[in-house]
């Protein structure tokens, strides 16, 4: 690609410039000098997919909504490409949040439109082998292929999601590449951006706003209709009045949302919505002493554990330049469903330079030989589709005594076995296009000069959890929803099973991971279960 | 492959009681100094000792031993970094580096049995490679986030990352129209 540092541009496209004009009631909780108290008909805890969402549907149809979020509110006239301020501002914990025992890294983004403000577009319905799965095995009715399909057309429309019709960078071109040569069937991703300028920087906060995350389209929608924001509000406990939900409880956060600043925000709403995210909404119920007779908040989280392999080329990669993800192969995703070693799909992600640096698990000449030649690196990973075997039962999400969310999540023999045969297979990727050397991520692994040399060299590694890189930018599951109260958190409307009022709606109600990068699961349920929630209002 | 597995648990977590019990032990045994360092924010004294150590050899190639300016630039953005993660981590990064600083622990985990001023390249990549070499998960984990964090806080200031052949991001100027194309224009 071109040298994209020479480029300018301008910085109107942002929303928010027309905050004042548009009438939106927007509160920072940082600056608040005395508790504040408000009244809705619902409160929704958290802006990302879900919650914006919900969001939208719900303030469209005239009811008053209540937003909290606990990141910043951050727009794209602050959003300047450089990994520091991106990776401070816009995810949990700084991008440090980790799984309790260090075996993984989560990235989760934390500012108004949550994930959706960082992720890299990349948009799949839920894959019909896991909605299948869930009605035979997790209890879930009324999400099969045909009934999410409305749902999943209607966020289709409203995010302007469709196939990428530009050529893939190098990076994802490379995985074609190797797919074709290998004869593994691969595919276009379909992205949800309008008037994308192709740049690369999504994981950063979009500079122009063509990323269609709820930063830009549904929290927009829902202030437009009168919703509240408020943000830097971490939200501590639901409010309950006998078995009835009332509403919430937050803290106001100061500026940076490293700290509190001692003021108050209780939210009293006739319904209450949760959407923090996979490890944020668990940790909410846990810090509430919410009833849970079976013991299933929190368990059965996924994360799509992913390793990666890194490659050398003689030609030009630029691989943090260009659409992050544009190309996908399904190829060892689904040979099994529940039984036989764990599928995986296959994508590319940005290498920005910070955060690429941080894949190699090396030390020394290791790690700068070879960041020396990142504009010639290509990365592949492999999304492991944890929680469909019995031998993945995933993580579990647990409070420490300060009530801050821990995911627990030691990484086993079966998800081990993908991860060697991952190493594997993309080792052979990339030998295949023409690879001058490329490296598992691996703490004891090299770069190897040939498929021969890599395959002999991965046969020996020792495939431990702490000697391998895995990380995760998909949290799942842990209030599964489903018929069944011992098995599940929510029913399948997404309300919770032991309190009246309380709803979830965001990829916690997931009953094992999606078998694809979640955006569009979370979207479509959400704008589902949210519809449901509207008839009852109504009735 | 389960007795494998087993058994490399079984290790991980007598190795990880143990060195969260020296751990505890050299803190309330005074051994580490209540205050950040002078000019820093996070960072201890013993661990800017420790970090000038390590530095040169994880950044080898690119920061000399004896290159002090670069060694405090580095420090002074792993700091800001800190400063940047969460309390939860920045907690679990101070006891990381509690095992790594203080005598008993330091010289059982790393072999370094002298003061972290006193070691030299060698000693801290032999030091290194034991943390990534043991067949204790903790050690690795502590291996991967002191390297991770070393890394992240010399690949975070923009002229390093520059020798990646990474020519930056484009730049925005404010007030200006997005002329690289209107984003209303672009189809779909």
């Amino acid at each position: 690609m071109t040298d994209l540092s020479t480029i300018t541009f301008g910085t109107n496209t942002d929303p928010y410039n027309k905050a004042a004009e548009r009438g939106w009631d927007i509160t920072d909780a940082s600056q608040l000098t005395s508790s504040l108290e408000l009244e809705a008909d619902v409160v929704i805890v958290g802006t990302g997919a879900g919650g914006g969402t919900a969001a939208e549907t719900l303030s469209k149809a005239g009811l008053s909504v209540v937003l909290l979020e606990a990141g910043p509110l951050k727009t794209s006239s602050e959003f300047d490409m450089q990994e520091r301020a991106a990776y401070r501002d816009l995810y949990q914990e700084g991008t440090g949040r980790g799984t309790k025992d260090g075996g993984m890294v989560i990235l989760q983004g934390r500012s108004v439109g949550g994930s959706t403000t960082v992720n890299w577009t990349t948009s799949f319905r839920t894959p019909p082998e896991t909605l299948k799965f869930w009605a035979e095995h997790m209890g879930v009715s009324g999400c099969s292929v045909e009934e999410m399909a409305p749902y999943f057309e209607h966020m289709e429309g409203r995010l302007n999601i469709h196939e990428w019709p530009q050529d893939p960078n190098n990076n994802n071109a490379m995985l074609q590449r190797a797919a074709e040569k290998l004869g593994y069937p691969w595919a276009t991703i379909r992205r949800n951006v309008r008037g994308c300028l192709n740049l690369g920087y999504c994981g950063l906060g979009c500079p122009v706003d063509a990323k269609q995350s709820m930063l830009v389209t549904t929290i927009p929608g829902a202030l437009d209709n009168e919703a509240k924001l408020v943000h830097r509000a971490r939200v501590v406990r639901i409010l309950r009045d006998g078995d009835v939900v009332a509403g919430v409880e937050a803290e106001a956060l100061t500026s940076d949302v490293r700290g509190a600043t001692g003021q108050r925000i209780t939210v009293r709403a006739t319904r209450t919505i949760l959407a923090g995210g996979a490890i944020n909404t668990p940790a909410i119920l846990l810090r509430s002493d919410v009833p849970d007779p079976h013991g299933r908040i929190g368990k059965r989280t996924f994360l799509h554990p992913t390793t990666l392999t890194m490659a050398i080329y003689d030609e030009l990669i630029d691989p943090y330049y260009g659409a992050p993800q544009s190309i996908y192969s399904d190829h060892f995703q689904w040979q099994n469903v529940n039984t036989g070693p764990v599928g995986f799909k296959l994508e590319v992600p940005p290498l920005q330079p910070a955060f690429a640096a941080g894949f190699y698990g090396a030390a020394g000449e290791q790690i700068t030989q070879s960041m020396d030649k990142l504009n010639h690196t290509q990365c592949m990973i492999a999304l492991m589709r944890d929680g469909f075997h019995e031998e993945s039962q995933g993580g579990a999400v647990e409070i420490n005594d300060k009530g801050q969310p821990i995911l627990d999540y030691p990484i086993n023999g079966y998800l081990l076995e993908g991860v060697r045969r991952a190493f594997n297979i993309m080792l052979e990727m990339q030998f295949a296009t023409g690879a001058k050397s490329a490296r598992p991520a691996h703490k004891q692994a090299k770069h190897y000069m040939s498929w021969n040399e890599a395959k002999a060299a991965v046969a020996e590694l020792d495939v431990a959890a702490h000697k391998s890189t895995i990380g995760s930018a998909h949290v799942m599951g842990g209030c599964p929803m489903g018929n069944d109260p011992k098995k599940s958190v929510t029913n399948v409307d997404g309300k919770f099973h032991h309190l009246d009022n309380l709803y979830i709606m965001d990829g916690s109600l997931f009953p094992t991971s999606i078998g694809a990068n979640p955006q569009l699961s979370i979207y479509g349920l959400a704008y589902k279960l949210s519809t449901a929630l509207l008839a009852h209002f109504q009735a | 492959m389960q007795t494998d597995r087993r058994d490399f648990l079984k290790l991980s977590m007598a190795g990880a009681a143990a060195l969260s019990t020296m751990s505890a032990g050299a803190t309330l045994s005074g051994c580490t100094s209540s205050g950040p360092a002078s000019g820093m924010k996070l960072l201890r004294p013993e661990d800017v000792e420790l970090l000038r150590a390590l530095t040169p050899a994880v950044m080898k190639g690119k920061v000399a031993p004896g290159d002090a300016a670069a060694i405090d630039r580095t420090l002074q953005s792993f700091d800001t970094l800190l400063v940047d993660l969460s309390e939860p981590v920045v907690a679990g990064v101070h006891q990381a580096f509690d095992v790594l600083s203080f005598g008993l622990t330091r010289g059982l985990t790393t072999g370094q049995w002298s003061a972290w001023s006193k070691a030299s390249l060698e000693d801290a990549e032999s030091a290194l490679a034991r943390l990534r070499d043991s067949s204790i998960g903790l050690l690795n984990a502590i291996y991967s986030a002191v390297i991770r964090l070393i890394i992240s806080a010399w690949y975070l200031i923009p002229e390093n990352a520059a020798t990646t052949g990474y020519p930056g991001p484009p730049k925005k100027v404010v007030g200006k129209v997005p002329a690289a194309a209107p984003v209303e224009e672009v189809a779909p």
